[in-house]
């Protein structure tokens, strides 16, 4: 019985199994975790004297402050030395992140993801692939390296950098970090001079937060303690107990039950009025995160505006803040720059119109009603009892940074925040939730600002090697069916030429001859070598020439900060990496080197030593070659006042050892040296004297584009006729849920997981779903002039009528195939969450998903 | 179709003709090799739909609900398929789950499972869907707790430690 194989036991680490520090492999939030590998046979006992978590399993764990240990936190692997040993991976109990040892329902199946070729992991990659015609081919390191830096240095020496194309995660956490960004970083930056390389989520080298680093507020400014502090909580295009789950679960909810009076003393003043968090959600959905808050008895907001029209929601609670006076004008004249705020009063506060016009007008475009955009801003910057100022924390995520014009919506709610003095103080700040973890140390971007759109660039034709590191492109990019074709159409065209005659298939044999033949194809075809570097053999890499297996989370330590707090912790070492596969940094550097010795056989001395000095024989050396290249001039010997100034995710003076040493307690960035010890300090608020990252510390201003009804976007905008809106009558948006992180590249892999979303699907509301005779578990055909996809049909009051919201990166179908190729031309940033589509029925669900899958509604809570 | 079809596999099981004799006593037996204890929870006349009823296995400190369900459930016992019993204990961290509304819930974190899709956790923070707990009907209707699948949370066995 069961739908997947369940155990009914799990061993217990023994005394002396190895025990390691780590953090979570997934989202922002960063939870801590312990890891304990112990050899097969030799298990631990139930007596707290006889196992390595010292607790008594001899009677059941208690409730909430027990240790959760289960089935999903332990599994067996295989090390080199051909032995099987059990790993546990369980909440840390001493981290201030996951406080009580809290975890999701991702983090806490950390266990079973990892590599062993007995579960389902064994399609991790275990060697380098070769293409051969129709079939990958197993080949050695060096051969692999050979190729790829013949393959480079042809392109670079016939057309120069710009035929060189790249996508690379910036992140931390799992496939990501300090190391690894910094190994990407060094080649493709430093060596290879690459401005066409983009991001793992978006088209180019762009933030997805200038909007407010513009303004010199770096969006990771406040530190997670801000939750526990806050009375009011505004979530923004943050669907946060689904993507920041145990940061809804451990910091905000407890403040919304009233639990932390005794801490918001400490902070307080002491006359100053304090009780349960308000929250305030901005979502055009009621998403788990609306119920969730409603139902710990707090006061909660919902304001649902049309897709791709935040920035003007902002701006009009914004209007509301400046006509009620509710801001502070020594904070505003002390602190940010008056001369930029009178484009801001004119442009964003439209302060010529009149108030009633304003709003009357944001009513219009938003959907939402004046009156819960009055009390919203109320809500947000209303002075307490006795004349204190609010303590507002105002959190966005990707429902804002994926928006339309997304640099001027980030800009705006950054601006709502400045204005209402949200920053800095304990309790407040005015950043990002977070999506991934952070862990960037790079050379700068050797491109422009904004950067060109690689995704485009490379679908038109040019660039001649496409190289994709630990993302997948073809369930990320937008108006992704596009993409697909093109990059499948350049790919197999150069895979033809490859066959040397064209009657017969034969390639050539050596990696000399292979590269060469690849340099005259790429010409003669226009085709495209694609080199795919991963964990798994991703969608995109079935179009690959050149497959380059990496090692995982677990595999190589790697040094990352989450979101919530800039905690920066060292994610340890606890287990090889499947066959060959090896951490990024070492096959970045095993290229570098490669082409430093090409070019100094070539004698050009000035370009092999662009690639000089990547060395290295540990993640440590990379830190220390990173922590040289980019801070030796840096003086980090500064006060807290000060920090503002620091790069917001700095290390310098940082090593393992110190990280071991410090563990699950962490080390907020930047980190600094105690002005009078010189100790390394960590920095909790990034602007605790409100002096911002400007050259004169003031926030800077900007006003925002006049409201345009979409029509800058074009492919959007098209479908916004009468008979536009009646060939394409949905409003499509997309995004995550709490099952499964990103594209599921770990959890297609896991059965209880996939079980549980086994197919994309879109949530559809009863209206829609009564009209269209659709059930839950009904497949659709869902389409516009982008792409198509078919979707089971998910029935709920998430959505509103005439919307539809599907999961983004399905393994079985991304809902980026319906979206647009719009970005904001400020930024290169897309706007994946709003385009039009069609919607048909298909000949009703798929018997063995109805059978085996929920499909109870995952936003009510009861 | 395909729950009678199930049946007959647990059937053959319950004969003995499991090529495997691993998984064949594995269905029999506890972690620690001896039988899970059969007990007693109910009778199929004394059930109201959606009312839970609260019993203890595989041991007294192991709470459990068996509760009719409005349909037809995965692993579902009983003439309509509807009769299920799963662990009470949240395998997020530890608190008793709630049987509202067709589906439990957990009230520390929200946590939510589906009774009809073998425990299920379709939203939370719970890694492990709710540990469930196979059931026997006899011709009188007792209803008969035989085995447990998955780990309840808090323990590192289900079978009751042995003093």
């Amino acid at each position: 019985m069961s739908t997947y194989r369940r155990k009914e036991s799990v061993p217990l680490p023994p005394k002396d199994a190895a025990s390691y520090n780590t953090v979570c492999q997934y989202c922002n939030v960063g939870c801590g975790y312990k890891v304990y590998v112990w050899p097969d046979g030799a298990a631990g006992g139930a007596a707290a004297d006889a196992n390595a978590f010292g607790l008594d399993f001899t009677s059941p764990q208690v409730a909430l402050n027990g240790l959760a240990y289960t089935e999903s936190m332990h599994s067996v692997i295989r090390k080199r030395d051909g032995r099987d040993y059990h790993v546990a991976i369980v909440p840390a109990k001493d981290s201030p992140i996951n406080l009580l040892g809290n975890h999701s329902s991702r983090g806490g199946s950390n266990a079973t993801t990892t590599w062993s070729d007995s579960r389902s992991t064994r399609v991790r990659l275990h060697y380098p692939l070769l293409r051969v015609g129709d079939t990958f081919n197993a080949i050695p390191w060096a051969d692999a390296v050979e190729l790829q830096a013949r393959v480079i240095k042809g392109v670079l020496d016939r057309y120069g950098s710009d035929q060189l194309a790249a996508k690379i995660y910036d992140h931390g956490g799992g496939g990501g970090g300090y190391e690894n960004t910094y190994g990407t970083g060094r080649l493709l930056f430093t060596g290879l001079q690459m401005k066409y390389t983009g991001i793992h989520n978006r088209p180019g080298y762009s933030s997805e937060t200038w909007g407010t680093r513009d303004r010199g507020m770096h969006e990771l400014n406040y530190t997670a303690q801000d939750a526990r502090l806050a009375d009011t909580i505004v979530l923004w295009g943050a669907n946060s107990y689904e993507t920041a789950t145990v940061f809804f679960a451990a910091h905000m909810m407890p403040n919304l039950q009233g639990a932390t009076t005794e801490e918001k003393k400490k902070f307080y003043n002491a006359t100053e009025p304090m009780g349960p968090a308000r929250m305030i959600v901005i979502d055009p959905r009621i998403t788990a995160t609306v119920n969730a808050a409603r139902k710990t008895g707090a006061q909660v907001m919902h304001l649902r505006p049309n897709l791709g029209t935040d920035y003007m929601l902002a701006n009009a609670m914004a209007r509301v803040v400046w006509e009620k006076k509710l801001y502070d004008t020594t904070f505003l004249n002390q602190h940010t720059d008056m001369k930029s705020f009178a484009d801001y009063k004119a442009k964003s506060l439209q302060a010529d119109r009149s108030y009633e016009d304003m709003l009357a007008e944001a009513e219009r475009i938003t959907g939402v009603p004046r009156a819960d955009i009055e009390q919203a801003a109320t809500w947000i910057a209303e002075r307490k009892k006795g004349g204190f100022l609010q303590r507002t924390l105002i959190l966005y995520e990707k429902g804002v940074i994926w928006n339309y014009r997304q640099y001027d919506t980030v800009a705006a709610i950054a601006q709502l925040g400045a204005l209402t003095w949200s920053v800095g103080r304990p309790g407040t700040g005015t950043g990002r939730q977070g999506g991934h973890q952070e862990g960037y140390a790079r050379p700068g971007y050797p491109g422009p600002k904004p950067p060109p759109d690689v995704d485009k660039y490379v679908q038109s034709g040019q660039g001649k090697l496409f190289w994709v590191i630990g993302c997948n492109p073809y369930l990320a990019a937008q108006n992704n069916q596009l993409f697909r074709k093109r990059i499948g159409e350049r790919t197999a065209a150069l895979g033809r030429f490859l066959s040397v005659s064209a009657s017969q298939a034969g390639e050539p044999g050596s990696m000399a001859e292979l590269a060469a033949r690849i340099l005259d194809g790429v010409e003669k075809t226009n085709g495209l070598f694609l080199t795919v570097q991963d964990i798994y053999q991703t969608e995109t890499a079935r179009d690959a020439h050149l497959i380059l297996p990496a090692a995982q989370w677990g595999e190589a330590e790697l040094c990352s900060l989450n979101c919530n707090s800039r905690l920066l912790r060292l994610y340890d070492r606890f287990m090889d990496p499947p066959g060959d596969a090896r951490p990024d940094w070492d096959i970045h550097a095993m290229i570098g080197r490669r082409l430093e010795a090409l070019y100094t056989a070539d004698g050009k001395s000035d370009v092999s030593k662009r690639f000089a000095g990547m060395d290295w024989k540990s993640g440590e050396d990379v830190l220390a070659s990173a922590e040289k290249d980019l801070y030796a001039s840096a003086n980090t010997r500064v006060p807290a006042s000060e920090a503002g100034g620091l790069d917001p995710e700095g290390f310098k003076g940082v090593t393992y050892a110190f990280l071991r040493e410090i563990g699950q307690n962490g080390i907020q960035t930047p980190v600094r040296m105690d002005p009078k010890t010189g100790e390394l300090v960590g920095t909790e608020r990034l602007y605790p004297t409100f002096k911002f990252a400007t050259t004169d510390g003031k926030f800077g201003w900007y006003g925002t584009r006049p409201w345009d009804d979409h029509k800058s976007a074009a492919a959007v905008a098209k479908y916004l006729t009468p008979e536009g809106e009646q060939s394409y009558p949905f409003w499509f948006s997309m995004g995550r849920n709490q099952i499964i992180w990103q594209t599921a590249y770990h959890q297609r892999h896991l059965a209880e997981k996939a079980a549980t979303i086994p197919l994309p699907y879109v949530e559809m509301s009863p209206e829609d779903a009564s009209a269209m005779g659709f059930a839950s578990g009904d497949m659709a055909s869902i389409n516009n002039e982008e792409g198509n996809g078919v979707f089971a049909v998910y029935v709920t009051d998430s959505v509103p009528k005439g919307m539809l919201f599907a999961i983004m990166y399905h393994w079985l179908g991304t809902a980026n195939s319906l979206t647009s190729p719009y970005t904001d031309p400020m930024s290169t940033n897309p706007w994946y969450k709003g385009t039009r589509v069609a919607v048909h029925k298909l000949a009703g669900p798929l018997p063995s998903v109805i059978e085996t899958t929920s499909f109870l509604p995952v936003n009510d809570f009861g | 179709m395909a729950l009678a079809r199930r049946f007959l596999m647990q059937s053959s099981v319950a004969a003995g003709v499991l090529a495997d004799p691993v998984l064949a006593l594995a269905a029999f037996t506890m972690p620690d090799g001896r039988l899970w204890p059969q007990v007693k929870v109910g009778n199929v006349k004394d059930l109201e739909q959606s009312k839970p009823v609260g019993f203890n296995y595989p041991d007294e400190k192991s709470p459990a609900w068996l509760v009719k369900l409005s349909g037809a459930a995965y692993e579902g016992a009983g003439p309509d398929s509807n009769i299920v019993a799963f662990s009470a204990i949240c395998t997020h961290m530890g608190c008793p789950v709630e049987f509202v509304g067709d589906r439990f819930i957990c009230p520390c974190h929200y946590s939510m499972f589906d009774p009809a899709k073998n425990g299920q956790v379709y939203q939370g923070l719970a890694s492990d869907y709710l540990p469930q707990i196979a059931l026997e009907i006899d011709a009188a209707g007792d209803i008969q707790a035989v085995r447990m699948s998955g780990l309840v949370w808090g323990r590192v066995s289900d079978a009751p430690v042995r003093t």
